[in-house]
């Protein structure tokens, strides 16, 4: 019974990390992205609770009252408490970044911010795009602010 | 009796202080909190080198090992975490702006955090110190606003949140497989880690923490941030938190996983960034993004020769890791200024000669120009690849060869541009006073380390001897098992 139960829980564990893995590398939507990462982060999390659960025992709380029963392992769930504290703060900051960004380039596309960046560092160093065919040369045709932002409403 | 973990904890303490100093009484004590704190934490650690008999190891709350906190105190460990307070006061962000206290806060922060990092004796405490460094560095990169860095910022978390994942899922299979996260206590069991789980947990493990140490596949966050990054918090990313990450990976390494094939992953990841680097260095047009490229290369390096096996690997590890330190923070302090297309920096040399001077004399370091220190640490590399020539190490001796050669294509491009006739329309700014000195203290540190070349060498052999030292390790850790001191 337990060894079966046990078996879907390191699946679903194994298999939220790969979800969530996957999802990072391949989707481009920042906000995706930050989700993608807030399921990576539960599978882990899972795997480290499953390397030190006992079917058998309590949780590891010292009452002083009964003795002699079996605990379950409190250094994994020690160290996962801390780490849900650690994602949880990476996310919310995770957010707040890309509040900035949407403020900023006015887009939620991880491809077009880090065109925009790029620009920018570009243009701050001094360095003439010449890789780009695309991009003209002199000044932007349009006002660069609206383009970006009616491309950044279709992701939404 | 100072306890050494001070110098871990009194940063974190002024990190939550320094806020509370922008308004009331404590204004006046703002602008000294940090300096005062970083150089009492370098005299703890100074003072815990000279006084007491290294190794030995402080149970953190009296928690005896393996079940408590330990603190593992070793030359290696304190020249490393005395490496943080010093480097962070050159580097010290000292403006006057509004949003300076901010930044010192999280400077501080980084630093207590970095040494923690360098002491710490059990994978627990390094995974939650790696994550305050990193959170705090997050805080750095977007400190002054500029939106490049934003960008910069969100990619550079998603890389190390990632990592981190990837990094947990090793700690938990090391620790499904052994039961416990005391770094001595797996030394002792590290016998059942040398099978292909084991292998995989140590590869996430360097996946997890190469994030920071700009390890190979990890490192695409480097020249987006360090470009957009105001170059003092470069130097301090580059120089100083790149070096403790790979601390980390060599104490799991050295400690845990001594077997062959773990090696022979970290000599392939360096042999890869060394490639990547220098070339994508050599291709970039602008001085920020050399420099970052240029140190994923030298990193590279670090990688190379902390694969070594035994001695000698430390040796050379630790000589060429702690010139890239005193190296390209300076460098990036130099590019403070001038951070735009090496192009635009016709005639340097005629506004700031003392600032086009130190840069050559750094290039010429990091090329490995005989009686400077670069020579030495690329000499003991290749030494040591040279001496157990196997077909990759071989490989490996080519790549940084000609990674030197490009090295020195792109970095006398710039010192060849610097010194050419000043272009009338264009006007170099010169070097900040303050970025000036704290170049000038970093080359006065590598003109020392040259000409103190032999007792410098008769310590690392001492070092180096007590960190491969596994079973001394084990002893101090576990065997002892004194009370808090």
């Amino acid at each position: 019974m337990s060894t079966s139960v046990g078996l879907v829980f390191f699946i679903g564990a194994i298999g939220l990390c790969v979800i969530g893995i996957t999802g990072i590398v391949l989707s481009r939507h920042l906000f995706r992205m930050v989700l993608a990462l807030a399921i990576a982060e539960a599978g882990a999390n899972l795997l480290l609770i499953l390397a030190g659960y006992r079917w058998d025992a309590v949780a590891p709380i010292f009452t002083g009252t009964a003795g002699g029963q079996a605990m379950v392992d409190p250094v994994p769930q020690a160290m996962v408490l801390t780490a849900i504290v650690i994602g949880v703060g990476v996310q919310a900051l995770a957010l707040s970044l890309v509040i900035r960004i949407k403020e900023r380039y006015g887009t939620l596309d991880m491809q077009e911010a880090r065109q925009c960046m790029q620009d920018d560092l570009d243009d701050a160093g001094g360095v003439t795009p010449s890789r780009s065919r695309e991009r003209p040369a002199g000044e932007r045709p349009i006002p660069a602010p609206t383009v970006l932002n009616s491309t950044g409403g279709q992701h939404d | 009796m100072t306890d050494v973990s001070l110098a871990a904890v009194l940063p974190l303490l002024g990190a939550f202080v320094l806020p509370l100093t922008r308004h009331g009484i404590l204004r006046p004590l703002g602008p000294v909190i940090g300096p005062i704190l970083l150089a009492a934490c370098a005299l703890i650690l100074f003072a815990a080198w000279s006084a007491y008999d290294v190794p030995y190891a402080v149970a953190l709350g009296s928690f005896a090992p393996p079940m408590g906190i330990t603190f593992y105190i070793d030359d290696l460990a304190l020249l490393f975490a005395l490496a943080v307070p010093l480097t962070t006061l050159v580097l010290w962000p000292g403006e006057s702006d509004p949003a300076a206290t901010g930044r010192q806060s999280l400077t501080l922060l980084l630093a207590g955090s970095l040494t923690g990092l360098a002491l710490s004796g059990d994978l627990f405490n390094v995974y939650v110190f790696y994550e305050l460094a990193a959170v705090a560095s997050y805080g750095l990169v977007v400190g002054d606003g500029r939106s490049p860095a934003y960008v910069a910022a969100f990619r550079y978390l998603m890389i190390s949140a990632l990592g981190s994942v990837v990094g947990l899922i090793g700690i938990a299979i090391i620790y499904f497989k052994t039961g416990t996260l005391n770094l001595a206590d797996l030394s002792t069991l590290s016998g059942e880690l040398a099978d292909p789980q084991g292998m995989a947990a140590f590869a996430m493990l360097v996946i997890g923490f190469g994030v920071k140490a700009e390890a190979f596949p990890v490192n695409g966050w480097v020249p987006e941030v360090y470009g957009a990054v105001g170059k003092r918090v470069a130097a301090l990313l580059a120089g100083l938190a790149s070096k403790l990450a790979v601390l980390v990976i060599v104490r799991i390494l050295i400690l845990v996983f001594p077997h062959d094939e773990t090696r022979q992953l970290l000599l392939v990841l360096g042999i890869l960034g060394v490639a990547v680097g220098e070339l994508a260095a050599w291709q970039a047009r602008d001085i920020p993004r050399m420099l970052a490229w240029s140190s994923i290369g030298q990193l590279g390096v670090v990688f190379v020769a902390f694969s070594l096996p035994g001695k000698a690997g430390v040796i050379a590890g630790v000589t060429v890791a702690m010139h890239h330190l005193v190296v390209k923070s300076a460098l990036f302090l130099l590019a403070d200024r001038w951070d735009r297309a090496i192009e635009s920096l016709k005639g340097a040399a005629s506004t700031s000669r003392i600032g086009a001077a130190l840069f050559v004399l750094f290039s010429l370091s990091l090329l490995g120009l005989p009686p400077l220190p670069g020579f030495w640490s690329k000499f003991l590399v290749l030494g040591g690849l040279a001496a157990s020539a196997s077909p990759l190490q071989l490989l490996a001796m080519g790549t940084i060869l000609a990674g030197t050669v490009i090295e020195g294509a792109y970095l006398l491009r710039v010192v060849v541009t610097f010194y050419a006739r000043p272009d009338a329309a264009v006007r170099v700014p010169g070097q900040r006073a303050g970025n000036l000195l704290g170049a000038g203290l970093f080359a006065l540190v590598l003109l020392t380390a040259a000409v103190m070349i032999n007792p410098l060498w008769q310590g690392l052999e001492v070092l180096a001897e007590r960190a491969v030292d596994t079973n001394g390790y084990q002893h101090t850790v576990l065997g002892d098992r004194e009370a808090g001191r």
